[in-house]
C-alpha cells in the first residue's frame, strides 16, 4: 500500500515525505529544537531530521533550527548529516529537543567523490583512496601531484629533480603503456587538466610542470581511483589510474570564516655531490696521464700552480633560497547561497641562482539554490605562474651539471670580477662552460596563465531523479622568453646556433572545453529499504586544442638587444602549429544493494576518440563489482568490535587513447628543399589504429573496528593491458620507419595494504596511518622477440635500458662488473659469451628501477594544544642508474671533468682491493679503448631510501587567550621536509629521474640537480 | 507546461550532444595531407618534385660521413657514438650513420616509386611535364641505389609502395643493382631538361651525365667515364672559378653541377641536427680533420685548397688539432649546400681514365688544370703508377669532405694499404657499412644477411 502511494506521489513531482500520509490514526504534535556542533556549539544547517521508520523529516534552516510537524507518540528522531555521527532521540512528551552532533570517528560514513557520483565509504565495491587536506596542509607542497607524495598505497610519485615547479611523475599501479602516456587522468571539479610540461623547450631532460598552477590550498580533496570499478566510468583515458581534485565550498554558517596563512622558510641542498679539490684531483690526473704513458706538465697539470685556484662549483652555482607563501580565504554563505574565496601568492626560489618560481592564485566557487529542484555552482580558479628557470641535467652548459664538472682549477670570475665567457683563455673550453656564467646571464623565463573554470546546473525532477549538466574549461596560456647573450655557450660558443646571442620566444595556448550531462535516479522497496539502486545515465564531449608560435632569433648586433623585433637580428626560425583532438562519451552506472549487506556495481563507459580511424573511433569500456558487508550477517553478531567488515571483488576493462593525433592516417607533411616548399610522405597509416586495453581484476578487504580506532584496507590486484600503443617497426625499404600499432601487452599485479588506527586517544592522542605497496611490472609481449633499447647511448653497450619480454618496464642494460683486478687495477666484466673479448654481446639485464616495496607512514602526536606530524617515506628494491658517475668517476677517460670522492678509493697499486678501477688517460684513445669505464653495473647501484618526508610541530593558541581580539583560532606552525634521509646511494639524492616522466628510462640519475629541504615557520589566523 | 520545458531542456542537450559529436570526433588535419590525395592535382607536382630533392638532399651529409669519415680523413673529437665509431674504426652494425644513411636512401627510392605509380594516372598535366618529373625521379633512384652498392654491398631491390612487399626483401646481387641504376640513369635522359634551363639545384642531362661519368669510372669502364667526362668539360656551361676560395664560399657557383640547396635565413637550414654538416665540422667540432690528412691538404702540393681547413690556436689541446673541416658554413654565411657533382670532379675523372687508359700527356694536363687554379706546382708526367698515386692524392686535395674518400680506396682496391697504416683497428670488413642492425631485424629476409665481419 505504501509503496503504491510513494509511487503516486512520485509521479505527481512532489516530495513524499512533505504530505502527511493520513495513514496513522494516532495523535500526533509538533516538535522543534536546534541542531549544534558538539565541539563548538556552531549552528548545524542542512540536518536531516526525521522520524525513524518513516519518510516524515525536515532539514533544519541556517540557524540549526527546526520544526517538525506530525510527530507520533513514542517516536523516534533521527539526526543525520554527513560526516557526523547519526543520533536517535526518544521523543518521550518533549516538545523541543536540541540536539548536538559529534564528528565522525569513522572514516566509513565519509563521503567519496567517485567521479560523476559520490558515495559513502562504507557502500564502494571498488578500489579508492582520498587524501584530505589535512593530510598535506602542513607541507609546502607546490602542486597536487606532490600531495599525494607516500600518501595513497599503490601509488607512486617520485619528484625529477628539487627544481621549484619542476616535472613529477605519479604511476597509479605500475606503468602500463610503453609508448603512450603513463600518467594518471587528473580532473579537477569535473575537467580534465593540462598534465606534464607547459613550456615548449625542455631543458635537458627537466620540464615544467603544469600541475604547479593549481594552489593545493584550495583543494578539498583528492581521491585516487585504482580498480575497475572506481574508474571505468572513465573509459577510455582511465587505464592510469584516476586523480580526483576537488576543490573547496563553502558552508552555510551563521559567520563567514576568514583565515590567513603565513609560511616563511628557506630551501636548501639536502646533501651536495662530494667532489675531489683542486689538489687532491691534480694529484689524480697526474697519476693518470702517467699511467697512460704521458707527461702531466705538458698538460699544463703543475702542483702548486694548477691548483692555485681551489673552486667549489657546486658552492658557486648555489645558495640558500627563500620560500615564502601568502593565503587568504573566505568561506561562508547561509543555506541558499554558500561561497568560497582565496587568493594566494608563492614565491620559491630556486637553489640553484638565478632559478625562481611564483605563482600568484584566486579562486571563487559558488553554490546557490534557486528553489527547490534547481541549483547552481560556479567555480572559478584563475592563477597566473612566473618561472625563471635554468638549464639541468645533460645539458653540456646546464648549471649544475656544468657545476658537477667544472674543474677547480678555474674561476667563475677574472680579476676584475668579470665572469668568464665562453671564449676567454681563463676558463675551461668546450665540453666545459662556466656555470656560474650559464645560470646568471641568460633568461628563461616562462609566463603561464591558467584558468578552471566550470559552471553547473542540477535539477531535481523529483528527489530521487535528478539531472545535472556542468560546462567547464581548462585554459592554459604559456608565453616562454627566452634570450641567451654572446657571453653564454649558446649564445657565443656555438656559431651554427647562437653566434652572437641567440633569443626564443614562444607562444603557446592549450585549451580544455568540456561538457557533462548527467542524470540520476535512486529507488528503494521493501522494509528498511531492502533493495536499493542507483541509477546514472550520462554523457561527456571533451574537445582540446593546442595553439602554439615560435620565432628565435641570433646575430644580435648586442647583447643589450634581447628581442627580435627592432634589433636587427636574424629571425631563424619560425612556425606556428594548431591541432586539436576530442572525445564523445556515453557511459552509465547501476548500483544494488540489497539489504545493505550485498552490493552490487555495474558501469559502462562508451568512448569515441578522435585519435583513431572511423571504424575504430568507439571503444567500450565495462566493469562489474560485488561487496558483501560480512559484519552484517548474524554469524558476525557476537564480535561486536566490527563496525565494517566488507570483501570487494571488481572486474573490468579501462583504456588509454594518448597517442598522437591523426595517427591512423598515411600522411604527407611539409618538405623543404632549395628554399622551396613541398610536400613529403611523414607518417604511415594504419586504419585498424585501436585503444589501448587493460583487463583490471580487484579483490579486496576492508574492516573498521573499536569505532573507528582501527580501519584498513588490503587490495590484490592483476591488470593486463594488451593491444600497446606502440610502434610497429618496419624496415626502412619500406620508405617508412614503421607505424602506430597496436601490439604487445604488459602486466601489472600487486598488492596494497592500508591501515590507520588511533593508538591513544586521552589527552595524549596518537594516531598512525601507515601504507604499504608493492607492483610487479612485466612486459609481457612485443612484436618480435626482439629487445628495444631505449634509454641513453652508452660506451661499450647499444644503451642504458631496454624493453624485453619478462622484464618490467625501466629494465637497465649493461655490462657485469665483476670487480676490479688486484693485480693490474682493470675492471673485469662478464664474459657472457666466453670468447675472451668484451663487447656489446655481453651486455645482460643488470637491474631495474622499479622498486619492490614503496610505502609511506604518517604519526600524529597532539597534547592539550600542541600537535607533531613525523610523515616518513620510503621505497625498497629500485635500483638507480649513478649515470653521472660515468664522467664523474671515470678511470681517467677524460681530464676535462672533476672526479667525485669516490675516486680517491682507486686502484693504486698492484695488490690494492677496490671497486674504483685505475686511472689512465691516453689523449688520443677512443672511449671504447678505455676498458675501465665502459658501460656496466658499476654505475648501478641500491637505490632503496626511508625519508623523513616532512615533520610539522603545531601549537594552536589557547582560545581563550584569542576571543577577546575576535579572532577564532591561531596556529603556529613549524615544519620541515627532507630532513633526514636513509640510503647507501652514494649519489647527492636517491629521489630521481633524469628523463623527467619517462617510463622505459626511469631512475637515472644524470647530473639531475637533487631533492632540496624546506625549513619553514608558519601562522594560520582564523577569524 | 513544465513537463514541456524540461524535456525540452533534455531535447535540447541532446540535440547538442549529436550535433558536436562530428566536431570533435572528426577534426580536419590542417598540417598534413593524406596520401591518397596526394599527387591527384596538377599543383601537388612542384610540391612532391621539392619532396623528392629533399629527400635526395637527406642522402647528402650521408655521403660525406661515409666517404670521408670512414677513410683516414678525420678523427674523432666530441661525444657522439656515431662519430666515435667512425672516427676510431670500430664500426658496428647498431652505427648511426649507417641506419640513416639506408633509410635516406630508401626514402629517395619510396619518393621515386610514388611518383612513378601516381603521376602518369594524372592527366590533367601536360605529358611532357609529367615526363620530366618521371625522367628525375628516375634519375634520383638510379643514384640511391648506386650509393647503395657501393656503401653496403648487395641490397634489397624496391619496386613499389607496397608496405607488405618492401618488408619482407631479401639483398639482390651488387652486380645486378648497379645495372639497374645504370639503366635509370639512363632512362632518365631523354626527359630532362637541357642544363642551360635549369639552376643546378635541379636535375638535368649534365647531372645525369656526370653521374654515369662517375658510374663508370667505379665500374671501371674507362673509355665511357671518359666520354661522359668529356661531355661536361667540353659543355662550356660549367668553368672553374678563379679562385679555391670562392669555391668554398659560394653557393651555386660556375663549377657546379650538382648542388642540394638549403635556403638561407629560413627554417630550410641542415640545423644542429646529428648529421648537419656544419654542426658536426664546425659547431660542435664532431670530427676534426686528422693529422695524416692535415700533412697533404697543408703542403705546397695543395696549394689554395689548405683553405679547406681552418685553425685556430685557442682550441689546440690533448688530442684536439685545433683545426676545423671549413666547407660547410652555418646559414649566415650562406655556403650551407652540399656539393653532389662539380666540373673538377670530371677533370679528375677523365684523368684516371686517361692514365689507366695510358694516356698519361692527357692525366697530367686534366690534373694541371687544377693544380693552376690552385697555385700549386705543376704535376709532370711520370709513370703510370705515379700517375694513379698522383690522381689519388689530387682527389684529397681538391674533392676533400664531399664524401669520395673511402669509395676511392675502395675501388681501387688502396684501402688496406691506406687505413691500416691509418689505424690499427682497421679490419677488410669496413669496405662495405655493415646493412643497420634494425633492417636485419625488421625484414625477416635479411636474417643471417649481414655483411661479413659485422
Amino acid at each position: 500500500m505504501k509503496i503504491l502511494l510513494r509511487f503516486f506521489l512520485f509521479s505527481l513531482f512532489v516530495l513524499p515525505a512533505l504530505f502527511p500520509t493520513g495513514l496513522h490514526a494516532q495523535q500526533t504534535r509538533t516538535i522543534t529544537g536546534r541542531v549544534t556542533q558538539s565541539e563548538d556549539s556552531e549552528p548545524m544547517p542542512g540536518v536531516s531530521v526525521s522520524i525513524k521508520g518513516t519518510t516524515s523529516g525536515t532539514l533544519t534552516d541556517a540557524g540549526g533550527n527546526y520544526s517538525l510537524p506530525n510527530v507520533p507518540e513514542r517516536a523516534v528522531l533521527l539526526f543525520s548529516f554527513i560526516g557526523r555521527q547519526t543520533q536517535e532521540v526518544a521523543t518521550g512528551n518533549r516538545a523541543a529537543i536540541n540536539v548536538q552532533l559529534e564528528p565522525n570517528v569513522t572514516e566509513l560514513t565519509q563521503v567519496v567523490v567517485t567521479g560523476y557520483t559520490t558515495t559513502q565509504r562504507r557502500d564502494i565495491t571498488g578500489s579508492v583512496a582520498t587524501i584530505s587536506s589535512e593530510k598535506f596542509k602542513d607541507i609546502p607542497v607546490v602542486g597536487m601531484d606532490q600531495a599525494l607524495q607516500g600518501q595513497v598505497a599503490g601509488v607512486q610519485v617520485t619528484q625529477s629533480s628539487g627544481t621549484p615547479g619542476g616535472g613529477i611523475t605519479v604511476r597509479v599501479r605500475g606503468a602500463t603503456s610503453i609508448n603512450a602516456s603513463n600518467r594518471p587522468l587528473f580532473i579537477v571539479d569535473g575537467i580534465q587538466v593540462e598534465d606534464g610540461a607547459l613550456a615548449l623547450r625542455g631543458f635537458g631532460g627537466q620540464n615544467d610542470n603544469a600541475f604547479s598552477a593549481i594552489n593545493p590550498n584550495d583543494i578539498e580533496s583528492i581521491e585516487v581511483l585504482k580498480d575497475a570499478a572506481a574508474k571505468a566510468l572513465y573509459g577510455a583515458r582511465a587505464a592510469n589510474g584516476v586523480v580526483i581534485v576537488t576543490t573547496k565550498r563553502g558552508k552555510a554558517g551563521t559567520r563567514t570564516r576568514i583565515e590567513g596563512d603565513v609560511q616563511r622558510g628557506f630551501i636548501e641542498m639536502v646533501r651536495k655531490p662530494q667532489m675531489l679539490n683542486a689538489t687532491e684531483l691534480l694529484e689524480l690526473q697526474r697519476e693518470a696521464i702517467t699511467n697512460g704513458g704521458g707527461d702531466p706538465e705538458r698538460q699544463g697539470l703543475i702542483p702548486g700552480v694548477t691548483n692555485g685556484v681551489n673552486t667549489d662549483w657546486v658552492d658557486a652555482v648555489t645558495r640558500r633560497a627563500l620560500y615564502q607563501q601568502y593565503q587568504l580565504s573566505a568561506r561562508g554563505g547561509n543555506e541558499r547561497t554558500q561561497f568560497y574565496t582565496s587568493i594566494n601568492y608563492r614565491d620559491e626560489e630556486g637553489v640553484q641562482l638565478n632559478n625562481r618560481f611564483i605563482r600568484f592564485s584566486g579562486t571563487l566557487n559558488l553554490d546557490h539554490k534557486a528553489s527547490d529542484k534547481l541549483s547552481f555552482g560556479s567555480n572559478l580558479m584563475i592563477s597566473r605562474l612566473r618561472n625563471d628557470r635554468v638549464k639541468g641535467d645533460n645539458f653540456l652548459d646546464g648549471v649544475y651539471s656544468g657545476a658537477i664538472k667544472s674543474l677547480p682549477f678555474f674561476s667563475p670570475y677574472d680579476e676584475q670580477g668579470r665572469l668568464y665567457g665562453p671564449n676567454s683563455g681563463g676558463y675551461a673550453g668546450f665540453p666545459n662552460f662556466n656555470p656560474v656564467a650559464q645560470a646568471l646571464l641568460p633568461r628563461f623565463q616562462t609566463f603561464a596563465t591558467k584558468i578552471i573554470g566550470g559552471l553547473s546546473a542540477e535539477y531535481a525532477f523529483t528527489r530521487r531523479l535528478r539531472f545535472r549538466t556542468k560546462a567547464s574549461v581548462d585554459f592554459n596560456g604559456v608565453t616562454e622568453d627566452q634570450f641567451e647573450p654572446s657571453s653564454t655557450a649558446i649564445g657565443g660558443f656555438l656559431p651554427s646556433v647562437g653566434g652572437r646571442g641567440y633569443g626564443v620566444y614562444s607562444n603557446g595556448t592549450y585549451i580544455t572545453l568540456v561538457n557533462t550531462n548527467i542524470l540520476t535516479y535512486s529507488y528503494a522497496i521493501g522494509e528498511n529499504e531492502t533493495h536499493a539502486f542507483d541509477f546514472l545515465l550520462g554523457n561527456e564531449l571533451l574537445q582540446r586544442t593546442e595553439r602554439t608560435a615560435s620565432v628565435s632569433g641570433r646575430l644580435f648586433p648586442r647583447d643589450d638587444f634581447t628581442y627580435i623585433s627592432g634589433s636587427g637580428a636574424l629571425v631563424d626560425e619560425g612556425g606556428s602549429f594548431f591541432i586539436q583532438n576530442g572525445l564523445v562519451s556515453f557511459f552509465s552506472e547501476v548500483k544494488y544493494k540489497f539489504k545493505d549487506k550485498y552490493l552490487f556495481g555495474a558501469t559502462t563507459r562508451y568512448d569515441g576518440s578522435s585519435r583513431f580511424g572511423s571504424g575504430r573511433r568507439f571503444g567500450f569500456f565495462p566493469s562489474l563489482s560485488a561487496g558483501w558487508r560480512i559484519s552484517a550477517e548474524p554469524f558476525m553478531e557476537k564480535y561486536t568490535f566490527f563496525d565494517d567488515l566488507r570483501l570487494k571483488a571488481s572486474y573490468g576493462f579501462t583504456g588509454n587513447e594518448r597517442i598522437g593525433d591523426f595517427q591512423f592516417l598515411t600522411q604527407f607533411g611539409g618538405a623543404q628543399y632549395n628554399g622551396n616548399s613541398g610536400l613529403a610522405p611523414t607518417v604511415l597509416g594504419n586504419s585498424a589504429l585501436q585503444w589501448e586495453r587493460t583487463r583490471e581484476i580487484n579483490v579486496g578487504i576492508e574492516a573498521s573496528l573499536w569505532s573507528g580506532r582501527l580501519s584498513g584496507t588490503l587490495d590484490v590486484y592483476t591488470n593486463l593491458t594488451t593491444s600497446l600503443l606502440n610502434t610497429f617497426p618496419l624496415p626502412t625499404t619500406t620508405g617508412f620507419g614503421g607505424f602506430q600499432g597496436n601490439i604487445g601487452s604488459v602486466s601489472n599485479r600487486g598488492i596494497e595494504f592500508a591501515v590507520n588506527s588511533v593508538n591513544i586517544d586521552r589527552l595524549f592522542k596518537w594516531r598512525t596511518s601507515l601504507n604499504l605497496s608493492r607492483n610487479v611490472n612485466r612486459v609481457e609481449s612485443l612484436s618480435d622477440t626482439l629487445p628495444l633499447f631505449r634509454g641513453y647511448t652508452a660506451t661499450g653497450i647499444t644503451t642504458t635500458n631496454v624493453i624485453q619480454v619478462g622484464q618490467p618496464l625501466g629494465t637497465f642494460w649493461g655490462l657485469n662488473f665483476l670487480g676490479v683486478d688486484p693485480a693490474t687495477g682493470d675492471a673485469i666484466y662478464e664474459d657472457l659469451d666466453g670468447n675472451g673479448t668484451i663487447t656489446e654481446d655481453d651486455a645482460k639485464v643488470i637491474g631495474n628501477a622499479q622498486p619492490k616495496l614503496l610505502g609511506g607512514i604518517t604519526n600524529t602526536f597532539s597534547w592539550r594544544n600542541f600537535d607533531l606530524s613525523l610523515f616518513f617515506q620510503f621505497s625498497y628494491g629500485n635500483k638507480i642508474l649513478n649515470f653521472s658517475n660515468t664522467s664523474l668517476l671515470n678511470a681517467g677517460q677524460d681530464i676535462q671533468t672533476n672526479q667525485t670522492r669516490e675516486a680517491l678509493r682507486r686502484w693504486r697499486r698492484p695488490g690494492d682491493i677496490t671497486d674504483v678501477p685505475r686511472y689512465q688517460f691516453n689523449p688520443d684513445r677512443a672511449e671504447e679503448d678505455n676498458p675501465n669505464n665502459l658501460h656496466s653495473s658499476r654505475f648501478l647501484e641500491d637505490g632503496s631510501f626511508v625519508r623523513l618526508k616532512n615533520i610539522s610541530l603545531g601549537y594552536n593558541l589557547p582560545k581563550e587567550w584569542l576571543t577577546r581580539f575576535r579572532v577564532q583560532s591561531v596556529r603556529i606552525l613549524a615544519s620541515a621536509t627532507n630532513l633526514l634521509t636513509l640510503t647507501r646511494y652514494t649519489g647527492p639524492d636517491p629521489e630521481v629521474s633524469t628523463l623527467d616522466g619517462s617510463t622505459a628510462a626511469q631512475g637515472i640519475d644524470f647530473f639531475t640537480f637533487p631533492q632540496v629541504r624546506t625549513m619553514m615557520v608558519g601562522l594560520t589566523v582564523g577569524f | 507546461m513544465r513537463f514541456d520545458l524540461k524535456y525540452g531542456f533534455l531535447t535540447v542537450v541532446a540535440l547538442l550532444a549529436v550535433s558536436g559529436c562530428r566536431e570533435v570526433l572528426e577534426p580536419q588535419p590542417n598540417n598534413v595531407l593524406t596520401a591518397d590525395i596526394v599527387l591527384t592535382t596538377p599543383e601537388d607536382v612542384p610540391a612532391v618534385r621539392v619532396g623528392l630533392y629533399g629527400a635526395v638532399r637527406g642522402t647528402a651529409p650521408l655521403t660525406v660521413v661515409a666517404g670521408d669519415l670512414t677513410a683516414d680523413m678525420a678523427t674523432h673529437n666530441g661525444t657522439f657514438t656515431v662519430y666515435n665509431e667512425l672516427g676510431n674504426k670500430r664500426i658496428t652494425s647498431s652505427n648511426g650513420a649507417a641506419s640513416a644513411f639506408w633509410g635516406s636512401l630508401y626514402q629517395v627510392i619510396y619518393i621515386s616509386n610514388f611518383i612513378q605509380e601516381r603521376l602518369p594516372r594524372l592527366t590533367s598535366v601536360p605529358q611532357a611535364q609529367r615526363n620530366e618529373l618521371l625522367a628525375e625521379a628516375s634519375l634520383m633512384e638510379g643514384y640511391a641505389y648506386f650509393l647503395a652498392a657501393y656503401t653496403y654491398g648487395d641490397v634489397p631491390f624496391v619496386t613499389t609502395t607496397d608496405v607488405d612487399a618492401n618488408r619482407n626483401l631479401p639483398r639482390v646481387p651488387r652486380a645486378q643493382v648497379l645495372d639497374s641504376a645504370l639503366r635509370y640513369m639512363q632512362r632518365a635522359i631523354p626527359n630532362l631538361p637541357d642544363s642551360a634551363s635549369a639552376i643546378t639545384a635541379f636535375a638535368s642531362k649534365d647531372v645525369a651525365n656526370a653521374m654515369l661519368a662517375r658510374f663508370y669510372l667505379y665500374n671501371r669502364n674507362w673509355q665511357e667515364a671518359e666520354n661522359h667526362a668529356n661531355r661536361l668539360i667540353n659543355a662550356g656551361r660549367f668553368r672553374l672559378e678563379s679562385s679555391f676560395e670562392r669555391v668554398i664560399t659560394r653557393e651555386f657557383d660556375s663549377e657546379t653541377i650538382f648542388e642540394m640547396g638549403f635556403g638561407n635565413t629560413s627554417n630550410d637550414d641542415p640545423g644542429t641536427s646529428t648529421f648537419g654538416l656544419n654542426n658536426i665540422f664546425i659547431g660542435r667540432r664532431e670530427v676534426i680533420p686528422s693529422n695524416e690528412f692535415l700533412l697533404l691538404i697543408l703542403s705546397q702540393e695543395s696549394g689554395e685548397r689548405r683553405l679547406t681547413v681552418d685553425f685556430d690556436f685557442s682550441r689546440q689541446r690533448g688530442s684536439d688539432n685545433g683545426f676545423s673541416v671549413n666547407k660547410y658554413s652555418g646559414p649566415d654565411q650562406g655556403f650551407n649546400n652540399i656539393t653532389l657533382f662539380r666540373l673538377p670532379e670530371m677533370y679528375l675523372i677523365r684523368a684516371e681514365a686517361r692514365a689507366r687508359q695510358g694516356n698519361l700527356t692527357g692525366a697530367a694536363a686534366d690534373v694541371n688544370v687544377l693544380r693552376r687554379r690552385a697555385r700549386a706546382p705543376e704535376l709532370s708526367v711520370g709513370n703510370q703508377a705515379d700517375m694513379l698515386t698522383a690522381i689519388e692524392r689530387e682527389r684529397v686535395y681538391e674533392l676533400a669532405f664531399e664524401g669520395h674518400r673511402w669509395y676511392d680506396l675502395v675501388r681501387t682496391g688502396r684501402a688496406g694499404a691506406v687505413m691500416s697504416a691509418f689505424s690499427s683497428n682497421w679490419r677488410e670488413a669496413y669496405e662495405r657499412w655493415p646493412v643497420p642492425q634494425t633492417e636485419i631485424q625488421r625484414n625477416p629476409a635479411l636474417r643471417g644477411q649481414q655483411n661479413p665481419g659485422y
